[in-house]
């Protein structure tokens, strides 16, 4: 390319339209090299401002790229004051629309390299020096910002005000089309500042220095110009923005001693608050803060707040270390926290994020080596202590740090870091503890469970105690489990002088009638009000206990008691470390929930198993023939003492059940450490197992229970039933009973009454039944029912296929069978009563005199009737039953006959 | 100029001007007119003679130096960000040393870069002349250039005006 031919307006043109064009220009010998317009445009990008505007009166066509917006806009980007979303609003749509087109028009021509921009393309009448008129008419950039800009500028023409100074950057409007002058405001005001500061030897002597007094003007002149070299794109701008950085350093670090002289003196709302804007201005004040945490007073004299020793308590004549001691440490720290968390708000510009960065220091450099420390000692002095000081220390911690450390509108991301600094504090003693606290547990529930079985050994010599009886159990473990909620769902006071809310709260439930107004050494403590319940639930287990009496050698709830109470304060202090959250948390409530696990353990396997077990053996050992001596039947009713036992056993095991069950509802449901539809969940599988063992313990004990029980029906039937009961002919008779019988029945007067060991069955067996009521599941009690009965209409078939009975006694077996079929009914189970209004039909063939034919044919047709006894017997069987007629002998082959000859018929 | 290693594949590039010029293939490379033709063309591009036809030899030697010295340099970022490009770091030591050339030449060189496409020979092409002009009066720069006067003496007053706030002080 060579100049003449950029002078002949037409080449351009001709050169587009012909593709050969820029083959043939290669071939042309260069004289002297022409850049194109468009690396130009490149170079142009490399320059300073006051070069580009010298750029621009070269030519038209460098104007017009100089002029271009964008350029400008892209620099005032580069320092962040321009925004698109503001220019968008501000520039009209017109405007950025017709913008791209012209830009485009430029580009097309410059592209060409050669010849003026061709506004031709845009139809407009265009010869070159018409064009700037043009433009000015109907464009933003170019000459028609004259009127606009030039008045102003001249006018400003006396230097900038200092203010204006300090602002011009924030002054900046981002308005498409005047981005130029934009900048050129900018740069009039900066430009002097920035060439001065590069050259200046120290940050004193430079222009900032001199003209801007205040030391907050001069940092945010520093960043100023700081950010105005940004926009600076010319050759060396990186060595020029190294000098600033390095006077803005040096400023810095002057700001920075000023600081610490401000601190030391305690001029805390002059040169500190001062200074500590100016670093922030400078470099976000990381310094001045590094400075304050390093040289924190309360840090550095930490040791007068107090130490470990402080905590010990020697009021009681013996060292130990008091929780309340270590709370009023605490009450002293947080003192000291708050004046110097007023001082952080007062002096530094960003007091959230130094108030968190203090809050770390502290940790790290008080909290730590005291924590570390308060639990040395407590572990030598011994385990509770340790475990006790431990959560204690936690929540006092965490509770000083919600009180003082987190302003009220905390966001989450500050209370994140804040409780990352707890997990600091506490992680490294985390596993110590919680390993300590689950040991500990299981200790406490072994050495109680060993105790009570030691003390079981020593009673095992004496003899049982028998019953009380007929109580109503279900009241009584429903007041019970009442108690019981009521305790479990008190927080456990690891700080008696922390009022916590929660307690608050169960202050309004408190039992009036329990022993509050009793004198206690602080009355004024909250942690008197869960006292209160607490004992409540001690009388009533006591009282519980009492009544319980005679299964307390099997096991006592007492022991799950206690073991359900050490499992709570031992879950309520592990539980706090849950919050930790993060892997510390996730650990804390690994524990918590192995915690359950041997609760569970303990008190099932270990306590009411072994219980379960040996009165399934008292059970099975139990016989009741040799037990008659003894069967305490006189004076508290019929009664199979072990069956008893058991059934008591029973309605303990189902009550300590309903404990451990309150105690996962609000333990660990609801502290989170396992959902209840969790079914993978270790707590929830080993409290099923639980349930699955009492259930199958109940079950196996219940099926001994109905042998014993029928034994001892069997053996009521075979002592007690005089033969005389149903076969009154075959004694003497006196005239009177003979008498009396007639008049009621027209035969003869009769006892009608059921006989003694009829009611005496009854009566054994509807208690039995009636304790488990309530006391286990409602199936397994039916089944229970059902199995009872049917035995019992065995053992009835026996005994009466035993017995003789003559016409007169039957009216007395009748009444027996009608008072076993209701007391059976009464439990609505309708297969079993099916059976026992079938052999009180058969007991009817006992009416009959059988002195007739008529009547025998009568009987035969009763004894043949299968129907009568819906399927529960056969014909034949009911023949065995008529063998017991005391008449048989002389009917036999008459009934036999006939019943034969009936069923001979029927076939 | 180009160093020769024996294992390298070498490339023959013909300059304007008829003279061929052996090159190894990493070293011309750097120019992405020439790696696009030589992936286009496949083997024949090592026997054949690439014509350059719009720089000469002695210009094509001298960028053939910039792109020895240069032929481990990182490529340069594809994506055309102009922001990034700006703000670029200043000119290398060597760089500067190798651009201490007649304007003229080292227009030439401009324009073979920007032929070749070897963006970051360009820029520092365009930031040894932006150097080169900075204070200059905007006579000196038309001259420069080789750029014509095109505005009345009024119009040349207004642009002088406009932007009073660059003049130094």
């Amino acid at each position: 390319m060579s100049t003449y031919k950029k002078r002949a307006p037409k080449a351009p043109e001709a050169a587009k339209r012909d593709p050969l064009a820029a083959l043939r220009m290669s071939d042309m010998v260069i004289s002297k090299p022409f850049l194109p317009i468009e690396l130009i445009a490149q170079i142009v990008d490399h320059l300073n401002a006051a070069d580009m505007v010298r750029f621009a009166s070269v030519s038209r066509k460098m104007h017009e790229m100089i002029y271009d917006d964008a350029r400008w806009v892209q620099r005032l980007k580069k320092m962040g004051v321009w925004s698109d979303v503001e220019a968008r609003r501000t520039g009209g749509g017109r405007l950025s629309i017709s913008r791209p087109e012209r830009k485009s028009t430029i580009n097309h021509s410059l592209v060409n390299g050669k010849g003026r921009p061709e506004l031709n393309i845009n139809g407009l009448p265009a010869s070159p020096r018409k064009s700037s008129t043009v433009a000015r008419a109907r464009d933003f950039d170019g000459f028609d910002m004259i009127s606009l800009s030039g008045p102003t500028l001249e006018a400003a023409n006396p230097p900038a005000t200092k203010e204006e100074t300090l602002h011009a950057l924030e002054n900046v409007k981002s308005v498409r089309g005047q981005a130029r002058q934009e900048y050129g405001k900018v740069y009039k005001v900066l430009n002097l500042f920035y060439v001065d500061a590069i050259h200046a030897v120290s940050y004193q002597s430079t222009r900032i220095f001199s003209t801007f007094a205040l030391p907050e003007q001069r940092a945010l002149m520093f960043t100023n110009i700081r950010t105005f070299a940004m926009s600076d794109f010319s050759p060396g701008t990186g060595i020029r923005e190294q000098r600033i950085h390095e006077l803005i350093m040096q400023y810095d670090t002057a700001a920075l001693l000023e600081f610490r002289s401000g601190y030391e003196y305690k001029d805390i709302a002059g040169r500190m608050k001062q200074y500590a804007h100016v670093m922030h201005m400078l470099n976000g004040g990381q310094s001045g803060v590094d400075l304050f945490l390093n040289d924190n007073r309360l840090l550095s004299r930490k040791s007068e707040l107090g130490s470990v020793s402080d905590c010990v308590d020697y009021s009681l004549g013996y060292g130990q270390l008091s929780l309340e001691r270590v709370q009023a440490y605490f009450d002293r720290l947080g003192n000291a926290y708050r004046q110097e968390a007023a001082v952080i708000h007062s002096v530094f510009p960003q007091p959230a994020e130094v108030s968190l960065l203090y809050l770390e220091r502290f940790g790290e450099e008080l909290l730590q080596p005291f924590l570390t420390a308060l639990f040395q000692d407590a572990r030598t002095r011994s385990t509770s202590v340790y475990l006790r000081v431990l959560s204690g220390s936690l929540q006092t911690t965490s509770k000083f740090v919600q009180d003082f450390a987190l302003p009220e509108n905390a966001d989450e991301g500050m209370i994140n870091r804040a409780s990352a600094v707890l997990v600091k504090l506490f992680a490294p003693h985390l596993q110590s503890y919680l390993d300590e606290e689950l040991a500990f547990f299981r200790q406490n529930a072994e050495r109680e469970v060993e105790r009570w079985d030691r003390n079981l050994a020593e009673q095992a010599a004496s003899a049982e105690s028998f019953l009380m009886s007929n109580i109503n159990r279900t009241a009584d473990k429903k007041d019970f489990m009442a108690s019981f909620k009521k305790v479990v769902m008190m927080p456990v006071n690891i700080l008696p002088s922390f009022s916590k809310p929660t307690i608050k709260r169960t202050d309004s439930g408190l039992n009036p009638s329990s022993r509050s107004d009793s004198p206690m050494p602080r009355p004024l403590t909250p942690a008197l009000p869960s006292e209160a319940p607490t004992d409540e639930l001690a009388a009533k287990a006591a009282l519980m206990t009492s009544r319980l009496d005679n299964i307390k050698t099997l096991f006592s709830i007492d022991v799950a008691l206690n073991l359900i109470h050490a499992a709570k304060s031992s879950l309520e202090r592990a539980a706090q470390f849950i919050a930790l959250g993060g892997p510390s948390g996730e650990i804390a409530r690994e524990r918590c929930s192995a915690i359950y696990l041997i609760l569970v353990d303990t008190v099932g396997n270990k306590h009411v198993k072994t219980g379960f077990d040996k009165a399934i053996e008292h059970l099975s050992a139990y016989d009741a023939r040799s037990q008659t001596p003894t069967n305490p039947t006189a004076h508290l009713g019929p009664v199979v003492a072990p069956l008893t036992t058991f059934v008591e056993l029973v309605n303990v095991g189902d009550l300590i059940q309903q404990m451990l069950d309150v105690f996962f509802e609000q333990e660990i449901v609801r502290k989170g450490i396992a959902r209840r539809d969790d079914f993978v969940a270790a707590p929830v599988k080993e409290k099923r197992k639980f349930e699955q063992m009492l259930d199958e313990h109940v079950a196996s004990g219940l099926g001994k229970g109905i042998d014993v029980l029928m034994d001892e029906v069997e053996y009521l039937c075979a002592t007690e039933q005089l033969p005389t009961d149903f076969n009154p002919t075959t004694q003497v008779f006196d005239a009177e009973t003979v008498n009396k019988r007639a008049s009621v029945f027209g035969v003869g007067d009769i006892d009608v009454s059921p006989t003694k060991p009829c009611l005496h069955i009854i009566d054994i067996i509807s208690k039995h039944i009636g304790m488990l009521q309530g006391s286990t599941d409602k199936a397994l009690i039916d089944v229970f029912v059902q199995e009872v009965a049917q035995r019992l209409f065995q053992a009835l078939v026996k005994h009466i296929k035993r017995q003789r009975i003559s016409p007169l006694g039957a009216m007395r077996l009748l009444s027996d069978l009608t008072a076993y079929t209701t007391h059976i009914a009464s439990y609505r189970n309708p297969d079993v009563t099916l059976y026992f209004n079938a052999l009180r039909e058969v007991s009817q063939i006992y009416l009959f005199e059988a002195k007739t034919d008529t009547e025998i044919d009568e009987m035969s047709g009763i004894i043949a009737d299968a129907e009568r006894y819906r399927g529960v017997f056969t014909v034949e069987e009911v023949v065995e039953f008529a063998e017991r007629r005391s008449d048989w002998l002389a009917i036999r082959s008459k009934v036999e006959g006939r019943v034969r000859g009936e069923g001979c018929l029927l076939m | 100029m180009a160093e020769t290693k024996a294992e390298q594949p070498r490339l023959t590039l013909a300059s304007s001007d008829g003279e061929d010029i052996p090159v190894d293939k990493d070293v011309a490379e750097r120019s992405v007119l020439i790696k696009n033709m030589v992936s286009d063309l496949g083997e024949e591009a090592m026997t054949e003679a690439i014509p350059i036809p719009n720089v000469n030899a002695a210009v094509l030697k001298k960028v053939i130096e910039w792109c020895t010295h240069h032929r481990a340099d990182p490529p340069a970022p594809t994506d055309d960000d102009s922001d990034s490009r700006k703000k670029t770091t200043d000119i290398e030591e060597w760089d500067q040393k190798f651009m201490q050339v007649d304007q003229e030449m080292l227009f030439e060189i401009i324009l073979a870069a920007n032929y070749l496409d070897i963006k970051q020979l360009l820029d520092v092409g365009c930031k040894t002349v932006a150097n080169m002009i900075k204070g200059k009066s905007p006579e000196e720069i038309r001259k420069t250039f080789n750029i014509q006067n095109d505005f009345t003496p009024e119009e040349e007053d207004q642009i002088r005006r406009e932007n009073e706030w660059a003049e130094d002080r």
